[in-house]
């Protein structure tokens, strides 16, 4: 009869009586919706658990758990499903409390026919509206690690292997020297995963001494040691359902490893001082920047691990092997730390990008994003010189490498350094007091001490 | 308008104005490019009446024009004087089984005032085609449409209802498979413009 077409939204109507549920259905079929009944709260939370449904009309005063009950327990999981409650006992106190506790609306029987498809379909464009932001949010939190860490052809062939391993459910292992954005990486597989609306619990293994990691995963129970006041879930506990990131693996103790292991094969822990197992759902992303098979080959880092997080790895290149990547990220990070300083710069002279061109970044973007934010401090309009650069002493640098001045004493590289900013800065002592971090009056007593010739 | 494989059949129920439901039926046929035909039986809708709400339900109605079932072809939209309603609605205009046989459409809130040289009967019996045409369209499946004009957008208001055309818009007349809307000038001019 009809070629099939978009239905208005997905209801679900909550009422222990069945005429309601019925009139409620048949109306809304008829305004194109996909309709549902639930003749209780118990048999809509069901419901609500099969399929998504963008509003949910329901009686307040139902036998069991009533509307508002409901409705809290619909909003814990899903704050977006506009609710919208009906009561056949108008009272004004029941209304402003359930639009205080995020009820889209509520309205008193009898209703107005037209008047309830024009709140439903309001109702249905809000959701929807909601969605749609969070969908570009996540697309926009998902992109912009792209544009930090680089587009270069190495970065892209990375990006290619995180869409490709994002949506299956395999241990990954990312690798990269520090600064190389790990964590970042970390971030955009678990935003293009099937588990993005889950939570990403970060652990730094490296940071923590053994006892403290040991509880931090596991969690602890009440008593298990000295301090330990109450239950407390671990990491792996807050993960379940999404992924954990296990930053400087490599730095786990032999003792945790074994734990470490058991938990990742099992997908279940037991707390410290506990006896109950507990069930987890979680992937595992791991991050390091030592050589796990040169510690494997000594013995400091169990093989049986190594093979249980090395399933996937993504390989982040160092800067440096990407020098085509440095100009936008740097021009990235000029647009968004003028933004936040309120600075009118407008990017990099050509001697201040053969600057950033000809240097090693041996701390990678991290570095970059720092050097750029000093450069920020003192450049205040126009753009940004090699003088404002922490790099190079604010002189190109031989390609390849810093200038490093191994044969000098430290009296003599200060006293060059300080030359050096001064002459940048035009002798200005203001400008090269805030660039050495030192105040006017030690300034003066170095170029003193040193016998600088300074123009005034 | 060529329905082809079905057939309009009104039906009154209780009391209508005298020729009141053969006007429509020919106005629509006029319509429709097609014959109208009228239920010969009329009944009673006292059996539906809530003397709490002091109206009638109209699934109850509905159950009556139900009988004796219409012919396969057949879609039979009853005309009502009476005041609708379905529970925890304040009233209904008109109602309809999606995909089904039937439909039941009242004149109560639709009642006309004289206008534009009109008498206030001309002026019902326009808003009751409209409302029997959207009815109708329920029976062959179609649902509410947000294009202005199109006789399947839902109408608050007797004067809503006025800014309507007794016509589909190009979407819906496409999904009950209505080839052409012929007689309307104006209407003809939108077929073309989309």
């Amino acid at each position: 009869m009809s070629t099939a077409t978009v239905p208005a939204g997905r209801l679900l109507v909550v009422d222990d009586e069945l005429h309601v549920r019925e009139s409620l259905s048949r109306w809304f079929i008829e305004d194109g919706y996909e309709v549902d009944a639930a003749p209780g709260a118990r048999e809509a939370l069901a419901r609500l658990g099969q399929r998504r449904y963008e509003v949910v009309i329901t009686d307040i005063r139902m036998p069991g758990i009533d509307g508002l009950e409901l409705q809290r327990r619909i909003h814990e999981v899903d704050p977006n499903v506009a609710i919208v409650l009906i009561t056949a006992y108008a009272s004004v106190s029941s209304a402003v409390q359930a639009l205080k506790e995020g009820a889209y609306d509520y309205v008193t029987k009898p209703f107005d026919p037209e008047e309830l498809s024009r709140i439903i379909a309001k109702a249905c464009a809000t959701v929807r509206l909601k969605e749609e932001n969070v969908r570009l949010k996540e697309q926009l939190e998902a992109s912009l690690p792209e544009i930090v860490m680089g587009t270069s052809p190495a970065m892209r062939k990375l990006w290619s292997l995180v869409d490709a391993v994002a949506p299956t459910d395999a241990t990954v292992l990312i690798r990269g020297e520090s600064g190389t954005g790990k964590e970042l990486v970390t971030r955009v597989v678990h935003a293009k995963s099937q588990r993005r609306f889950g939570p990403l619990i970060a652990v730094n293994c490296g940071a923590l001494p053994e006892g403290v990691l040991e509880s931090e995963l596991f969690g602890h129970e009440k008593g298990s040691f000295t301090g330990a006041t109450g239950r407390r879930k671990g990491k792996l506990e807050l993960a379940d359902g999404g992924t954990l990131f296990l930053d400087e693996v490599g730095e786990v103790s032999p003792k945790v490893q074994v734990e470490l292991l058991r938990a990742l094969e099992d997908k279940r822990i037991t707390r410290v001082g506990g006896t109950e197992e507990v069930p987890i759902d979680f992937r595992v992303i791991c991050a390091t920047n030592s050589d796990l098979e040169e510690a494997v080959r000594n013995g400091t880092f169990r093989e049986d691990l190594y093979y249980r997080i090395n399933v996937f790895t993504l390989e982040i290149p160092p800067l440096r092997e990407r020098r085509e990547d440095i100009l936008p990220i740097a021009e990235h990070f000029v647009a968004k730390f003028a933004a936040a300083m309120g600075r009118r710069v407008t990017g990099f002279t050509p001697a201040a990008r053969d600057l950033l061109l000809s240097h090693p970044w041996p701390g990678n973007v991290r570095e970059l994003a720092n050097a750029v934010e000093r450069a920020l401090v003192v450049c205040r309009t126009g753009e940004v010189g090699p003088e404002h650069l922490p790099i190079g002493g604010g002189r190109p640098v031989a390609p390849g490498g810093a200038e490093c001045a191994t044969d000098l004493p430290l009296r003599e590289v200060e006293r060059r350094h300080i030359e050096a900013v001064l002459a940048a800065h035009d002798h200005n002592i203001s400008h090269t007091a805030k660039v050495l971090g030192v105040d006017r009056v030690t300034l003066y007593n170095k170029i003193r001490r040193y016998g600088i010739a300074h123009r005034k | 308008m060529d329905g082809g494989s079905w057939q309009l059949e009104l039906m009154g129920v209780g009391v209508l104005p005298p020729m009141f439901l053969e006007r429509t039926a020919t106005q629509l046929a006029r319509r429709l490019g097609q014959q109208v035909e009228i239920y010969p039986g009329r009944p009673d809708p006292a059996a539906a009446f809530d003397v709490a709400r002091q109206q009638y339900l109209v699934t109850a109605l509905l159950a009556m024009v139900e009988e004796p079932t219409p012919r396969a072809a057949v879609k039979r939209i009853a005309v009502t004087g009476v005041d609708l309603y379905l529970p925890v609605f304040t009233h209904v205009v008109g109602f309809a089984e999606l995909g089904g046989r039937v439909g039941i459409v009242s004149t109560f809130r639709l009642r006309g005032e004289t206008a534009g040289g009109r008498s206030g009967q001309e002026v019902l019996i326009d808003r009751v085609e409209k409302e029997v045409l959207h009815e109708m369209g329920h029976t062959l499946g179609l649902v509410h449409c947000r294009q202005g004009w199109c006789v399947m957008r839902p109408s608050g208001s007797p004067e809503e209802l006025d800014s309507r055309d007794a016509a589909f818009c190009a979407t819906c007349a496409e999904r009950i498979h209505v080839t052409a809307f012929a007689t309307s000038d104006v209407l003809s001019w939108r077929s073309e413009g989309r």
